[in-house]
């Protein structure tokens, strides 16, 4: 038994602090995989990432190696990349197309909707019991999809996935319905990269508004102006000032947009220094948008949110079109998948904007996410030290919250509500109130 | 961008320098040393003025690729990008590299290839090693190189650079200097 009771784990949680135990103690990081990672909705792919019957990728769900394959009826499974027989991991390649995975010990076969399909030699089983035998590849308990959106469950009794995304499913359709046929496409495969810190100061860091001309100043020029990250023809003409010249702290960032809502989802307003894109090749997307949705064109067309962070551990960046997952792979240890998406029918040329932007920012040599990367490796171990037990999340206390009784709220500015609104909703998984 | 033409076919391409004179091979080994060595020497400026205006730095995420846009990129950068990533090298605040990373390149097994028969470029091949300290950490990338040199009256100048690490796939930590 770990040294964390409920009510240790509730006091690592006050209302502008968290206790360092929160992110550095590997008995709470246990207890946070077997009670949120264990029994809540987790994202594991997207449908588009195995398009053709027989396609399949390999990923881990909180530390569990899984298959989320496509059966040769076009059915998508999320199963346990371990063979029924010995425990072996069936599959290795990240990703491939395949009728059948086939174990590498005893050759045991099974179809690529994780049916078995037989063993070698089966006269050395009694009388009926391969057919006995529940012998299949086990499914992960629940599966859902949503747009293409592939979640699932570690755990049978999970409640209503409708219920779970509430509000946030609007952000998933926001993004599709940016697509003039309203549906994305991961297809230009994915980046995978690692840092030495806890899943949680990645899942923070991305609804702080604070940091971003701090730790960011470096991919500004003189005139603090930043690259352009959304997909754009002209990358001069729309770069994006995240400095003011002269001051540091600019009333943009004050106005800007933030929320959240139940269970622990926080967002982002679009940032008001991005343009909107112009040009020929911005008329053509028009057009086709038009074609597709009438006078909700426009609409469909705008951003209006910089991300949208699930909990409890992914996102959609809506601005530079990726998913992003943070796999705990300890509780110092975290993974991140990269998956950038392609608005289908837009023009090809959006699209290599979006690549292009996602390789510049977010790739392993992004210059956006490798200076987040060194603050979150220099928290956790700054962490490590008895300086002091408490790290401060008040700023923003002050602030009138406009919220409803249903647990969503509307904040804005460089406030660290959305932290708070994460850690809110870890007491209620950990403490029993989810 | 330029519109990629196309690559050849494999990039383990076999060809035998014995045949180029080995004036030609001397000159192309001399011109990569100096090329990666600008980079262990910080001197990034003269690194992005290596490569042609339409020139660029390629390493692929993927093994064996045809085409940038068909796949995320480590590196896709042409000219404006470099110059963007190299002169953030530069930046007091770039905390990703304070302190900064030390690097050795290491270049070897030069070869130009034969089957390359365009009038004024040399394409070749190479296998590259890039050892990386920062933070008491040393890290050892390896791949496969190829540049793609113009001839001009002032020497050669880059077309392209690609670079196929045999992790190209894998998990990394942050990149920040150019293998």
């Amino acid at each position: 038994m770990t040294s964390y009771d409920t009510n240790a784990l509730r006091g690592l949680v006050q209302s502008d602090r968290v206790h360092k135990d929160f992110y550095i103690n590997p008995d709470v990081f246990d207890i946070e995989m077997e009670r949120i990672f264990g029994r809540i909705w987790l994202f594991v792919g997207h449908t588009s990432q195995v398009s053709n019957n027989g396609d399949y990728l390999t990923t881990t769900v909180a530390r569990q190696p899984v298959i989320m394959s496509r059966d040769r009826d076009g059915k998508v499974h999320v199963m346990f990349n371990r063979c029924t027989h010995r425990g072996s991991q069936v599959c290795l390649e990240q990703f491939g197309n395949t009728k059948r995975f086939e174990c590498p010990y005893h050759a045991w076969v099974f179809n690529n909707d994780g049916s078995f399909a037989g063993a070698p030699y089966p006269k050395g089983y009694a009388d009926g019991f391969l057919d006995k035998e529940k012998l299949d590849l086990v499914k992960l308990p629940r599966m859902e999809i949503y747009r293409g959106f592939v979640f699932v469950s570690l755990s049978k009794d999970v409640p209503d996935i409708d219920d779970f995304l509430g509000p946030m499913k609007d952000h998933i359709d926001a993004f599709c319905d940016r697509s003039p046929e309203g549906e994305v496409e991961a297809c230009a495969g994915v980046f995978r990269y690692r840092y030495d810190g806890n899943w949680k100061l990645q899942m923070e860091n991305q609804t702080d508004v604070y940091h971003i001309m701090f730790t960011h100043v470096s991919t500004t020029d003189e005139d603090g102006k930043q690259f352009r990250r959304e997909g754009a023809e002209e990358d001069e003409a729309g770069k994006v000032k995240v400095l003011a010249k002269n001051s540091r702290l600019d009333d943009q960032w004050e106005e800007h947009p933030l929320g959240g809502h139940r269970h622990g989802h926080v967002y982002m307003g679009r940032f008001a220094m991005d343009k909107k894109n112009s040009g020929p090749v911005y008329d053509r997307y028009k057009a086709s948008m038009e074609k597709a949705y009438g006078d909700q064109a426009e609409e469909n067309m705008t951003v209006r949110t910089h991300n949208s962070i699930f909990y409890p551990n992914w996102s959609i960046q809506h601005l530079t079109q990726h998913i992003r997952v943070m796999n705990p792979i300890s509780v110092d240890c975290t993974e991140n998948i990269i998956i950038p998406l392609k608005l289908k029918g837009a023009p090809e040329e959006m699209w290599h904007a979006a690549l292009r932007s996602n390789n510049n920012s977010h790739s392993p040599s992004g210059m956006v996410m490798s200076d987040d990367m060194e603050v979150w490796v220099r928290c956790h171990e700054g962490l490590k030290t008895q300086s002091t037990d408490w790290v401060i999340l008040a700023r923003g206390m002050n602030e009138k919250f406009s919220g409803d009784n249903t647990g969503s709220y509307e904040s804005h500015g460089t406030s660290e509500s959305g932290a708070r609104n994460q850690q809110l909703a870890w007491v209620d998984y950990m403490c029993g109130q989810g | 961008m330029p519109a990629i033409n196309s690559w050849p076919g494999s990039i383990i391409c076999v060809a035998k320098a014995e045949t180029e004179t080995n004036a030609v091979l001397a000159e192309v080994e001399k011109y990569l040393y100096r090329e990666v060595r600008l980079l262990d020497e910080r001197r990034f400026e003269e690194w992005t003025d290596l490569f042609a205006e339409d020139g660029y730095y390629w390493v692929p995420a993927y093994p064996n690729q045809t085409d940038p846009y068909k796949a995320v990129s480590i590196f896709f950068d042409d000219r404006q990008v470099m110059r963007t990533r190299l002169s953030r090298l530069d930046h007091l605040n770039i905390h990703a590299q304070k302190p900064p990373s030390r690097t050795v390149h290491i270049v070897s097994n030069i070869e130009i290839d034969e089957k390359h028969d365009v009038e004024g470029e040399i394409l070749v091949h190479s296998t590259l090693q890039m050892m990386e300290f920062r933070l008491d950490k040393q890290t050892h990338y390896g791949g496969r190189a190829q540049h793609l040199l113009l001839k001009t009256d002032d020497g050669f100048m880059l077309k392209w650079k690609r670079v196929d690490l045999i992790n190209c796939d894998g998990v990394f930590e942050p990149l920040a200097i150019p293998f």
